[in-house]
């Protein structure tokens, strides 16, 4: 009881600040004279928003199927080759060092090439969903599969199991946290890929919708696609953090005696 | 006859060249079934490279390890063993860590519980079989990874300092659970340690290890009844026994 309302008390407080920020922009808009093209009025976002709400919700869906889509398979190529990299002495001394020094790259500047090899279509976008989410998560896949504790991997030793009985009672759910560092950065990425590729070339989405109404001189609408963008990344790393939550409790208890 | 464990000159040398370190040996030694042998030195002397050597978890440079007449090549499996570190999982209980060992071994978990739920009320754990490790005391962590160790009955217990990061009052109390469970199961046990007084209160031997590169300086056979309780380390013989070999690491410089 005492938790919910300390619970309560704090969600308050943020709600607060949101309601007094929203309140500061409305207002500090006609105080300050900022005209309606560089800078609408919250009110005047929800209300022009709205009336393109259709298109909003359809775009929304568009960028979040590029989303999604590019997010599942970098996560299925980078548990992959995180696991494949651990656990073969080959690929650590090849594939390794050449995804490190590729993680050096802005990935993102292979989206104008993406966009002439394959087109204004899905894929290209997908394909740009997928790199700038598959370093992160690789790259600490191999970090979580390689450090079990000294103490442990003797330990599993004198157990005279299999090596894949002991990936799954062991080794697993031993990196999963350390994997999902990767995930989370990664679902963070994941819009910013998307957006970005829209913006060099599609003709739907949310990254496409917003660089056409800034193009008409309508911040009132970007700034609507913009929420939409927003909502669309939360849910993603919202649904990243339940798994987390979901697949390693442990761990989150764990975090939270620690502090 | 044979002895159970025969360890026959061996010697480890980690890298090579420039970067060559002499670890431990060559060394020499044999241990009966049921003996408690404590390897005793400073630290870095190579004891625990020793200990890993017998059961076979890392290779030698030269020597070798025989159990039972039979020569150790891989990881030996019919053992026990426990660190300084435990080797708790934080994703499972303390009873789901037990359970670990039994799984890891292809055993079936069924046949356990009745010695699972025994081992855990030796040790006065039984309250705390379905809390995660991280909710209990370092002493009660490392009670739990005795328990993990124990569970499958192994004929040899291999413990690496494993009172190493406890405070003085739990050390005594551990120890005292560990003697009450050797004394039952009687396994065979190489115990690492630095604690002097901690050798001499639970082993029928204690192998004095020299500084590095470590060699058996001498061998010291501790002629006290079983248990040792309080009574036993205030008495004149045990203070003499650590006294001796006070004096022989003295002479080293150690201490």
């Amino acid at each position: 009881m005492k938790k919910f309302i300390k619970w309560i008390f704090s969600g308050w407080m943020l709600i607060l600040f949101f309601v007094g920020f929203f309140l500061f922009w409305e207002y500090s808009i006609p105080l300050f004279d900022i005209p309606r093209y560089i800078l609408p009025a919250p009110s005047e976002i929800v209300l022009k928003g709205s009336a393109d709400l259709d298109k909003l919700i359809y775009y929304t869906g568009v960028t979040a199927l590029e989303t999604v889509l590019g997010y599942i398979i970098a996560l299925i190529l980078g548990l992959g080759f995180g696991i494949a990299i651990s656990f073969s002495s080959i690929l650590r001394r090849t594939l390794y060092p050449f995804f490190v020094s590729i993680e050096m790259t802005p990935k993102i500047a292979f989206a104008p090439l993406f966009i002439s090899w394959f087109g204004f279509g899905l894929m290209p976008k997908v394909i740009i969903v997928v790199l700038v989410c598959f370093f992160p998560i690789v790259l600490n896949a191999i970090l979580a599969f390689n450090s079990l504790s000294n103490e442990l991997t003797l330990f599993y030793q004198s157990t005279g199991a299999s090596r894949l009985k002991t990936f799954f009672t062991i080794r697993l759910p031993a990196a999963l946290p350390q994997c999902f560092v990767g995930f989370k950065y990664a679902a963070i990425n994941a819009t910013v890929g998307a957006t970005i590729a829209e913006f060099i070339g599609s003709d739907k989405g949310l990254g496409f919708y917003i660089s056409i109404v800034t193009g008409n001189m309508r911040p009132d609408l970007a700034f609507a696609g913009i929420f939409f963008l927003t909502l669309l990344g939360l849910s993603v790393f919202g649904f990243v953090t339940m798994m987390e939550k979901i697949l390693i409790p442990w761990h989150i208890s764990m975090k939270r005696i620690n502090k | 006859m044979k002895n159970f464990i025969e360890v026959t000159e061996l010697k480890k040398v980690f890298g090579k060249g420039k970067d060559e370190v002499h670890a431990f040996g060559p060394a020499t030694i044999n241990i009966n079934t049921g003996e408690f042998v404590s390897i005793l030195g400073p630290s870095g002397c190579g004891k625990s490279t020793l200990m890993l050597m017998v059961a076979g978890l890392l290779d030698s440079t030269s020597g070798k390890v025989e159990f039972e007449s039979k020569l150790v090549k891989g990881p030996k499996t019919d053992i026990g063993i426990m660190f300084q570190d435990n080797t708790l999982v934080p994703w499972r209980t303390v009873k789901g860590n037990i359970e670990l060992q039994l799984e890891l071994r292809g055993l079936n978990l069924k046949d356990y519980q009745e010695q699972i739920y025994n081992i855990l009320k030796s040790v006065n754990l039984e309250d705390f079989a379905e809390r995660f490790p991280n909710e209990l005391s370092g002493g009660m962590q490392q009670r739990a990874a005795f328990c993990q160790a124990m569970i499958h009955d192994p004929k040899i217990i291999l413990l690496d300092e494993p009172l190493g990061k406890l405070d003085a009052m739990t050390r005594e109390k551990i120890r005292a659970d560990f003697q009450k469970l050797w004394m039952v199961k009687k396994p065979t046990v190489i115990f690492v340690t630095h604690s002097i007084e901690e050798a001499v209160q639970l082993s029928s031997r204690v192998i004095l290890i020299t500084p590095r590169p470590g060699k058996i300086d001498r061998e010291i056979k501790i002629d006290l009844p079983y248990p040792r309780d309080l009574k036993v380390k205030r008495s004149t013989k045990f203070i003499e026994y650590v006294n001796s070999i006070q004096e022989v690491f003295h002479k080293y410089g150690v201490i």
